[in-house]
């Protein structure tokens, strides 16, 4: 049955977009036929992620106000079977869509045999919010371990949820583990006891995201990339299907097991 | 003055509080904040006119013993408070 997932977060930065990107060319190697729309009118940003920015011919306000049909607006990435983008207008700002036009968009692209519809949503809690979330059947929540992203997820999760849709899932983005080893970043279990929802997976920060974004590669296609292996844990995840979390404990090191032989750390040093 | 053993305690880390602790503690209050939508100033007053109702039936003990918390669990708040009770007040029937 086709599904219609928007990926919000309410702070802006937070990697909706990657995140966003990632999951829909998993999707798509997983084998489903997968359309990535970029509800973020006026500041369109999925396309340079996806690295397709240089095949754009029409939008999704030309798709909406009728000007082109969904199929000619649509854009078909070459390297994976099944995954297709759907960008933003980048002339037109956020009033020239409707909530009612975007159920009717997300309702024509489950008639054309799409398995999932990925929305790409906006930062902020205004139209493009308000658009993004209206087709959708499901939502995912991106925040990172901070004080102002999780603020944000935190009362995004409240607007989710007044709008009917079931309980969203969690993505933790920008994890560092060695920060949280040493207790200077909010571990998986602080994050998940304050936005009390399911978690469905962990991404580490790293480096593989700027080189990936600098090359408009999702990173989801690098099997060896540790970043492209949490992504694909997520994608599995998405499906239905069970995975385990890979353990993200540090290992102590040098300098932390030298602290405990001396004394100095009564309880170990994690 | 500190030992060296304190010195390099200190140039070490262990001694100090994370700052992850921070980070959580100021989100929780953020969030209470956020969901109950009063100010400081509001609770404030909402905490005095509580005491003032308590004071007519018992004598309590002002200052720092009386404690006002709102905590959050599970998406939902809570006004947890604890004021020390001196005495019933002597009431006729």
């Amino acid at each position: 049955m086709a599904e219609c997932i928007v990926i919000t977060s309410g702070k802006g930065g937070v990697g909706k977009t990657t995140t966003s990107a990632n999951l829909a060319a998993g999707l798509a190697l997983a084998g489903n036929k997968v359309a990535v729309v970029d509800a973020d009118i006026g500041l369109r940003n999925l396309d340079v992620i996806l690295g397709l920015e240089n095949r754009i011919v029409y939008d999704l306000v030309q798709v909406i106000e009728g000007e082109c049909k969904l199929r000619q607006a649509l854009i078909r990435d070459k390297r994976v079977d099944g995954l297709f983008l759907l960008p933003a207008a980048q002339t037109r700002d956020k009033t020239a869509v409707t909530p009612d036009d975007m159920r009717r968009l997300v309702a024509d692209m489950k008639e054309d045999g799409f398995d999932y519809i990925i929305i790409d949503c906006p930062a902020g809690i205004e139209n493009g919010f308000k658009n993004s979330i209206a087709g959708a059947d499901r939502a995912i929540i991106v925040t990172t371990p901070e004080v102002s992203a999780i603020r944000d997820a935190d009362r995004i999760i409240g607007l989710v949820e007044a709008h009917e849709l079931p309980e969203p899932e969690l993505i933790l983005n920008r994890y560092r583990k060695h920060l949280v080893a040493r207790g200077d970043m909010m571990n998986k279990d602080d994050v998940l006891e304050i936005l009390a929802i399911p978690l469905l997976g962990i991404v580490p920060d790293h480096q593989d995201i700027i080189t990936s974004a600098n090359r408009g590669q999702p990173i989801v296609f690098d099997e060896r990339s540790i970043v492209g292996q949490a992504y694909r844990r997520i994608v599995d995840r998405t499906m239905g299907i069970e995975v385990p979390f890979p353990n993200l404990d540090v290992d102590p090191g040098v300098w932390a097991t030298m602290k405990r032989w001396m004394g100095l750390s009564a309880q170990g040093a994690y | 003055m500190r030992s060296l053993f304190q010195r390099l305690h200190d140039a070490l880390g262990t001694s100090q509080k994370s700052s992850k602790d921070d980070a959580k503690q100021r989100l929780k209050f953020l969030l209470i904040h956020d969901q109950v939508d009063l100010t400081p100033a509001q609770l404030d007053q909402m905490k005095n006119e509580i005491l003032e109702v308590i004071t007519k039936y018992v004598e309590i003990e002002q200052g720092d013993d009386v404690e006002f918390k709102l905590n959050r669990e599970e998406g939902c708040i809570s006004l947890v408070s604890s004021v020390p009770v001196r005495k019933v007040h002597a009431r006729a029937i």
